[in-house]
């Protein structure tokens, strides 16, 4: 729907969309915006920095491990960069982008909507991850980074063990960043069930946006016990009460219940976006449609729901009932199946479409290659024996980061190439992008192979150094030389994208032919996202070509273009009717202020000084009562 | 232009599915649910691990005025339902009055509670032994439910004194979706706290 081609009244109705959601220029709009595009890309930078440093603190364990007995890093540093490798990865850099960058640019793109449910909410939710990022990262240059592993087992997390805030610093800061999340997830259920655009019927709805909404239930079931096993260990370490210790009538398990009971799904959490991704990016390419489309949808579903019914497989060395370890290997196994529904439905797509192998699919290809090497790692450790042979060693750092980076990531990276044109108006450079992937698929493959090799040879995880002559050295060796082949290729991704975006050529409203509703708007797209709130008939609108010239013909009778305000429609919740018209709430200080009095509160807490952070919580009640005493106009 | 015309604005002069609001407090709710689950299960867990419970020294739970609070805490459902009933016909005056009703039976929930959770704090500490511990922090928890309803009751009543608005009707919804929830939860809070007496 090219602007030179609307009518007088369809132009004119267009500039009023522009004035009413216009927001302020410069610094103060970014400080102040609601808009879910904005906040995306916050999101994007601010999780990209994240990575860049977990980035680093995994090259800098490769460097030290690369030879035995090296001086890199002392065991102390070693600890702390490895907690907060695993820390930043998973709170600050996967879930984040997934959902915060990703989730938020596209969701409402996807739905037709023009924002989120709650935008000022979403906005508090950004604020509060930054927040949250900015605390944890505080400790490790105060050198009392957390230095417990990102699971942070009592009794090593005790203050008897572990007597400097740096565990203080892991429990207050995923506390705080339990807040954001859960706020984000919330926004992003209600937006889902709520402001589909008029025909999006639950059975229509992207599979992107069915893996977003499995990700947004995982995460409100499962944080919470997260967040409450933080505070007891905070309630333990600051106040000496005695959850985890046994002489007082504590339990150390009772630490690993909680958190596996949330790190399970959080896995799910993890790799559940990049499905969603590998749905977008595969049936545009492949010039088909998903094959299998509701078992799709309800695998994606069924993949986060199994997820909650498997944590002790975490736990199978802890001397659990034999019928217990049996009842988790089972459930475990369970896993096998929605994920094989989904490997089949994608592999089948490509070979049913005649598929068109760009940068994007590429990355998909080895995302699926690694997703079935690592799953079938994962399977192994179902095997109760086999898990305890192999526990704490190499082999399952080596299982987890082909599930972490070479699942998850993969997509993100593919994604990222995929989606450039829509956020930036402008085409990547193919030739280089091809190149990049190949060199992290080898990076990748070169880095985490050998450790299934060294992790059966008998190397522990979790070890700063190790000795000469046990036969792991080259392997190591070559683990090293993967993690800066990998960083090049990752630089290449980003290299080309910076250049891409100032110097790539313009890639107009929908370069790939995709089939979803981003595709239907201007590339990058205009504050409300739609001149007209798009009419949808199949999970594919952007392929229904009369639907689409549909909408240019109601922009100029003005069916439902929501012109006089700053406005989008609502729809029940299964069906996607029509319901009503929201008017939704505009740039505003309020996020940004109450995101600054939790920090300053979390702060507080962390040094102790209790009654200050009761005085900073009491302004922040007061802050959400400045917030909600701007109401929406009455229609 | 098949299954249904789109209309230039609102197809209805009532909308069909719950606000937004709802639904946000809804899923809010569900995460509240779980947290409160992990709270629970830490009680069964490390209560099951234990040989005696509460330990020796420490005095069991006095079972009569927590039952007998928790019975008027729940009842205070009754009024908030008839104040978002009242909100939805229009009717202000009742709607306040309604509300005000229950929150001065909240208001003297917490105040008593928060005289027997003083009045444990003196007999035994949370830093004693992990009964103690898992004892005031479910307390607490649910205290600070009350509390935060509380807050919202007199939030509501100022708002309120300016008359009724959908956003002000969507937030009564809200509250009253909370209290209903958080007296759900007091049942279950309080037969876990006093089950070494019952």
């Amino acid at each position: 729907m090219a602007i030179e081609v609307l009518g007088p009244r369809a132009r004119e109705r267009v500039g009023r969309l522009d004035r009413i959601w216009e927001e302020r220029p410069g610094l103060i709009g970014w400080l102040t915006t609601v808009d879910h595009k904005r906040i995306g890309i916050l999101y994007f930078f601010t999780t990209l920095a994240f990575f860049a440093a977990g980035g680093v603190e995994a090259l800098l364990m490769r460097t030290q491990l690369a030879s035995a007995n090296a001086h890199v890093l002392g065991p102390s540093r070693y600890d702390q960069v490895m907690t907060m490798h695993g820390v930043t990865m998973i709170f600050l850099f996967v879930i984040p982008m997934t959902i915060g960058a990703f989730g938020n640019y596209l969701v409402p793109l996807m739905l037709g909507s023009r924002d989120m449910a709650f935008p000022r909410l979403n906005a508090l939710s950004y604020w509060l991850f930054l927040g949250s990022g900015c605390l944890i990262y505080t400790g490790l240059f105060l050198n009392m980074g957390p230095d417990a592993g990102w699971f942070d087992y009592v009794p090593l997390a005790l203050k008897r063990f572990d007597p400097g805030l740096n565990i203080d610093f892991y429990a207050l800061g995923l506390i705080f960043n339990g807040i954001s999340s859960i706020a984000a997830a919330t926004n992003f259920i209600v937006t889902i069930f709520k402001l589909r655009a008029p025909g999006m019927s639950l059975n229509r709805m992207p599979l992107f946006v069915f893996a977003m909404l499995a990700v947004s239930l995982s995460l409100v079931f499962a944080l919470p016990t997260l967040t409450i096993d933080c505070v007891f260990l905070e309630l333990q370490r600051r106040l000496g009460f005695h959850f985890f210790d046994v002489g007082h009538g504590g339990s150390a398990l009772l630490w690993q219940h909680l958190f596996w009971f949330f790190g399970h799904p959080e896995v799910y959490i993890i790799v559940l976006p990049a499905f969603g991704i590998a749905t977008s990016i595969i049936p545009t390419f492949a010039k088909h449609r998903m094959v299998a489309f509701p078992l799709v949808a309800l695998a994606e579903l069924l993949v986060a729901f199994i997820g909650f019914g498997v944590w002790a497989h975490h736990m199978f060395t802890t001397g659990l009932p034999t019928v217990t370890l049996v009842f988790f290997a089972a459930a475990s196994m369970m896993v096998v199946i929605p994920s094989t529904i989904q490997i089949y439905a994608w592999t089948v797509t490509v070979m049913m479409g005649r598929p068109e192998f760009k940068a994007p699919l590429l990355f998909i290809g080895g995302f699926i290659a690694f997703f079935v090497i690592g799953g079938l790692s994962g399977i192994m450790f179902a095997a109760i024996p086999f898990d305890q042979a192999t526990t704490d060693t190499y082999f399952v750092v080596a299982h987890f980061h082909f599930i972490i980076f070479g699942a998850a990531v993969f997509p993100i990276l593919g994604g990222m190439y995929y989606w450039f044109p829509k956020v930036t108006g402008r085409l990547y450079h193919e030739l280089v992008a091809k190149l990049s992937f190949w060199l992290t698929f080898a990076g990748t493959a070169l880095t985490f192979f050998p450790m299934h090799i060294v992790g059966l040879l008998g190397m522990p995880r979790r070890v700063y150094t190790y000795q000469g002559g046990l036969g792991w050295g080259a392997y190591n060796l070559s683990e090293t030389i993967g993690a800066f082949v990998l960083t090049a290729g990752l630089l290449l991704i980003f290299g080309n994208l910076l250049w891409s975006r100032f110097r790539g050529p313009y890639a107009g409203p929908d370069p790939f032919f995709g089939g979803t509703l981003e595709w239907t708007t201007t590339s990058p797209p205009p504050h409300y996202n739609f001149a007209v709130i798009p009419r949808v008939t199949s999970p594919y609108p952007n392929w229904d070509r009369a639907d689409r010239d549909e909408d240019a013909r109601r922009l100029e009778s003005g069916e439902l273009v929501l012109e006089e305000g700053h406005e989008t429609p609502a729809s029940t919740v299964r069906d996607g009717y029509l319901d009503e018209v929201l008017e939704m709430p505009s740039e505003s200080w309020w996020p940004i202020t109450l995101g600054l009095l939790v920090t300053v509160l979390f702060v507080m807490l962390l040094l102790g000084h209790f009654v200050v952070a009761g005085i900073f919580g009491a302004l922040a009640v007061l802050a959400l009562g400045g917030w909600h005493a701007q109401e929406p106009a009455e229609a | 232009m098949t299954e249904h015309a789109l209309p230039r604005r609102a197809p209805r002069p009532r909308p069909v599915a719950h606000p937004n609001g709802w639904w946000g407090m809804a899923i809010f709710l569900a995460s509240e649910a779980m947290l409160f689950g992990a709270l629970l299960g830490t009680y069964y867990y490390l209560r099951f691990k234990a040989v005696h419970w509460p330990p020796p020294g420490t005095p069991e739970p006095k079972v009569v005025l927590p039952l007998i609070l928790t019975a008027v805490l729940v009842a205070t459902s009754v009024p908030m339902q008839a104040a978002l009933r009242a909100a939805r016909a229009g009717r202000l005056g009742a709607t306040r009055l309604a509300l005000a009703l229950a929150l001065t039976a909240q208001a003297t929930y917490f105040g008593l509670q928060m005289h027997l959770f003083l009045g444990d704090l003196a007999k035994f500490s949370p830093g004693e032994h992990a009964y103690g511990s898992i004892y005031f922090t479910l307390l607490g928890a649910h205290h600070a439910h009350v509390a935060v309803g509380l807050l919202l009751d007199v939030w509501l009543l100022l708002r309120l004194s300016t008359g009724l608005t959908r956003y002000r009707f969507t937030a009564l919804w809200a509250t009253t979706f909370f209290w209903h929830f958080v007296n759900a939860l007091a049942v279950l809070v309080v037969l876990t706290q006093l089950s070494p007496s019952l």
